[in-house]
C-alpha cells in the first residue's frame, strides 16, 4: 500500500515553543491509525497542520503524491481531507438535512452553488447518512436542537458526506455516555472499511476497541508506533503516558 | 473511494421504517407560500393603487419613500441576516447610487432651466465659481449611462471593499467598524467638494418622478429585487451563506471559499442598495449628504432589527413601521424621536431578537410542533390501548380508551 499522507521533519514553534518536533509520520491508504498522547502532546497541532489552519515552521506534508504544505484549509479540503474538531461544529441554525446538504461531495465555487439543485441521487444520498448516523427522524429539526451526543454523530455524517480520502477525527467521543462512546467506536471502524481514517482518542476503551495500529506523541515526537498490543507493553508509553500498570 | 457509504450488512439494523417516514414527512418549503403571493399582491395593488382613491401629496410621496427604503433594508437583511455581515455603512451604495442620479438629472435640468447669470450649469456649480460641467461629468448627461454608472460603479466598489478585508479574513466587530468609517468618509468627501456635489445643501430643484406611474415602477423592482433576495437565499448558495453565518470555520473546512462567498453576497447587497438610491433620487428630488452618512446606514440596521432579520419580509415590516412612525410621530415628539428609536432597538436585541416577523413565524412554528406531539401522544395512547386489548384477560369490560 502506499503511503496516502507523508509528513517530513515536520516543526512547528509558536512564540518560542516547540509545539511539534521533527516529526516523521505517515499514514498508508485504507488505513485505520489512532493518535495517542498525552495532553500537550501535539495531536491537535498535527491535525491543525495537516488540515491547513496553521502553517508549519520547517517540514512538508505530502497528501496523495502532492505537496500541500502551506495550502487553504478549502483547498486543502478539495485534495480530499475531512477534519472533525474536538468540540462538535456545525451549522446551528441550519436543519440537520441541510447540514448534510451543504457538506455533500460537489462543486463549491460561489457561481457553480448558484443554479446548482438538488438531485434525487444526492437526496437519497443524504437520507442514507442521515440513517447511518440515526439521525433520520430528526431531519428537519435544528441542529442547535440536538444532544451533544447527536450533535458528534451529525458531525460524523457531514464527514463522510464529503466523502474523502481522508478522515481526521479529533476526539470524537468527548463528552459521551460510556453507552454513546461504544457505540460511535462501531461507527468509525464501519466508517473506516471505506475511507482512511486518522483517530486521536484519549479513551484507552475505546483505542482497544478499535485496536489497529497505534502512533503515540509525546512533546510533539514520535514516541512509539506499531500495533496495540506493542504499544501497550512499551516501556516508554507506559511510564509517559499509561501510568504505571493502571490500564493493565 | 467507494460511493455509498451504506453497506448492505450495516443497512438491514437501521431503524429503516421509522426513516422512510420520515423522509415522506420531510420536504423543503416551497418557493413562495400561496399565502405570501397573495398577501403581497393586495399589499402591492393597495400602494399602487393609492393614487387612484387617496389625494394625500404627502402620502404618496412617503410611499415612494418608504419602498426605496424597504429595499435598502433588504439588502443589509441579505449581508446581516442571511450571511452575517454587518456593515453600517451600506449607505455609501445607497448614496452613490442616489447622487450620480441625482445629479444627471440637475445637469439636464440646468440645460432648460438657466441659472440666474444665464448659466447652463447646475446652480450649485455656479455658487462654487465653476464656469462649466467638468470633463469627467459629461456622460452624465445620458440618462442611461448614468442609471449604468449608479448601479455598476457601486457594485465595483463593494467588490473592491470584499477583496481588501473579506480576503484577509477581516469580519464581524472589525468590519462594521471599517464599514462605518468608509460611509463617514463618503459623507466628508461630499461635503468637502461641494463643487461636484452640491455639498452641505444636497442637489435640490431638478425634475423628480413622483408620479403614479414611477410608483409603479418602484413596486416593479421592489417584486423583482424580492424574487431575487428569495431565489437567492432558497437555493444552496443561501444555504451555503447561512452555514458560513453560522460556523464560518466548520465551512471553510467543509471546503467553501467564505471570502468569495462573501464578497459575492455584498456585491449583490450594493447592488440593491445602490437601485434603492437611484429610485429614491429620482422619487424625492432631493438628495444630501445625509442619505450616503452613517447615521442614515444605522438606521437602515434598525429597521432591519426591528422587521425581522434572516427574513426576508422583515426588512419591508421594519421600514414602513419604524419610518412611518418617525414621519407621523416625530411631529409631536421632534425632540425625543432619535432617543425613542434607539429605546426600540435595545428592546428589539433584548427581547424580540428576532423581529417582529421573526418572533411572529417561531410562534407560528412553535405551534405547529406543538400540534405535532399532539398527535404523537395521541397515537402512542392508542397503540397502548390495542396492546391493553390483547392480553386483557376474557370477560374483562373494555375500558374507554384513556390509560
Amino acid at each position: 500500500m502506499p503511503d496516502l499522507l507523508e509528513i517530513k521533519s515536520l516543526t512547528t514553534r509558536v512564540s518560542g515553543f516547540t509545539i511539534l518536533n521533527n516529526l516523521d509520520f505517515s499514514i498508508e491508504e485504507n488505513e485505520l491509525r489512532v493518535l495517542l498522547g498525552p495532553n500537550g502532546a501535539g495531536k491537535t497541532t498535527l491535525i491543525s497542520m495537516i488540515t491547513g489552519q496553521f502553517r508549519p515552521t520547517s517540514g512538508s506534508i505530502h497528501f496523495a503524491g502532492r505537496d500541500i504544505t502551506g495550502w487553504a484549509p478549502d483547498d486543502i479540503f478539495q485534495a480530499g481531507i475531512s477534519r472533525k474538531f474536538q468540540v462538535p461544529n456545525m451549522y446551528e441554525t441550519l436543519s440537520v438535512f441541510d447540514n448534510i446538504m451543504v457538506s455533500l461531495q460537489g462543486r463549491r465555487r460561489v457561481l457553480a452553488t448558484i443554479f446548482q439543485k438538488l438531485t434525487s441521487e444526492e437526496r437519497d444520498r443524504i437520507w442514507d447518512i442521515l440513517e447511518f448516523v440515526e439521525l433520520a427522524n430528526k431531519a428537519s429539526d435544528p441542529a442547535d436542537t440536538l444532544s451533544h451526543g447527536e450533535r458528534q454523530w451529525l458531525e460524523l455524517g457531514m464527514l463522510i458526506a464529503s466523502n474523502p480520502k481522508l478522515l481526521l477525527l479529533d476526539e470524537p467521543t468527548t463528552g459521551m455516555t460510556e453507552e454513546g462512546k461504544y457505540k460511535t467506536a462501531e461507527l468509525i471502524t464501519k466508517i473506516a472499511k471505506i475511507h482512511t481514517v486518522l483517530l486521536v482518542e484519549h479513551d484507552m476503551h475505546i483505542v482497544r476497541q478499535i485496536g489497529k495500529r497505534i502512533t503515540v506523541l509525546h512533546q510533539g515526537q514520535l514516541l512509539a508506533e506499531g500495533p496495540i498490543s506493542e504499544v501497550m507493553n512499551n516501556e516508554t508509553v507506559r511510564r509517559v503516558y499509561l501510568g504505571k500498570g493502571k490500564f493493565q | 473511494m467507494a460511493e455509498a457509504v451504506i453497506r448492505d450488512d450495516t443497512a438491514q439494523d437501521l431503524p429503516t421504517n421509522r426513516a422512510r417516514r420520515s423522509r415522506r414527512q420531510y420536504a423543503a418549503p416551497p418557493f413562495l407560500s400561496i399565502w405570501a403571493v397573495i398577501g403581497g399582491a393586495a399589499v402591492i395593488v393597495l400602494i399602487g393603487a393609492y393614487p387612484y382613491y387617496g389625494s394625500s401629496a404627502y402620502v404618496l410621496s412617503l410611499l415612494g419613500k418608504f419602498l426605496c427604503f424597504a429595499i435598502f433594508a433588504l439588502s443589509i437583511d441579505l449581508i446581516w441576516g442571511f450571511a452575517g455581515i454587518l456593515s453600517l455603512g451600506q449607505a455609501v451604495y445607497f448614496g452613490i447610487g442616489a447622487y450620480v442620479v441625482a445629479l444627471s438629472l440637475k445637469l439636464n435640468y440646468a440645460l432648460d432651466h438657466p441659472t440666474r447669470y444665464g448659466g447652463k450649469i447646475p446652480d450649485f456649480m455656479e455658487w462654487n465659481s465653476l464656469t462649466a460641467v467638468p470633463d469627467w461629468m459629461m456622460p452624465l448627461y445620458s440618462y442611461s449611462v448614468a442609471i449604468t454608472i449608479a448601479l455598476i460603479f457601486p457594485t465595483i466598489l463593494a467588490f473592491l471593499f470584499g477583496v481588501i478585508t473579506f480576503k484577509r479574513h477581516i469580519y464581524g466587530v472589525y468590519c462594521a467598524v471599517i464599514t462605518l468609517a468608509e460611509s463617514l468618509i463618503l459623507q466628508e468627501f461630499i461635503i468637502e467638494y461641494q463643487g461636484y456635489t452640491g455639498g452641505f445643501n444636497g442637489i435640490t430643484d431638478y425634475s423628480n418622478y413622483a408620479t403614479p406611474g414611477f410608483l409603479w415602477f418602484i413596486l416593479f423592482l421592489v417584486v423583482v429585487f424580492f424574487i431575487v433576495a428569495r431565489a437567492l437565499t432558497h437555493s444552496r448558495v443561501g444555504t451555503v451563506l447561512k452555514s458560513i453565518r453560522d460556523n464560518d470555520v466548520r465551512a471553510e473546512f467543509m471546503g467553501y471559499n467564505v471570502a468569495n462567498y462573501r464578497i459575492f453576497v455584498f456585491c449583490v447587497s450594493a447592488f440593491m442598495a445602490a437601485a434603492a438610491g437611484a429610485l429614491y433620487a429620482a422619487w424625492v428630488g432631493i438628495i444630501s449628504f445625509l442619505d450616503a452618512g452613517p447615521v442614515f446606514s444605522i438606521e437602515g440596521v434598525i429597521w432591519t432589527a426591528v422587521g425581522g432579520r434572516g427574513t426576508l419580509i422583515g426588512p419591508f415590516v421594519g421600514a414602513f413601521l419604524v419610518k412611518g412612525a418617525e414621519f407621523f410621530l416625530s411631529g409631536a415628539l421632534a425632540q425625543w424621536w432619535q432617543i425613542i428609536v434607539g429605546g426600540l432597538f435595545i428592546f428589539v436585541v433584548l427581547v424580540l431578537r428576532d423581529g417582529i416577523v421573526g418572533s411572529i413565524g417561531n410562534w407560528l412554528r412553535a405551534r405547529k410542533k406543538k400540534a405535532t406531539l399532539h398527535q404523537v401522544v395521541e397515537e402512542s395512547d392508542r397503540k397502548a390501548h390495542d396492546l391493553q386489548r390483547e392480553w386483557r384477560p376474557a370477560g374483562e369490560p373494555e375500558t374507554d380508551g384513556s390509560i
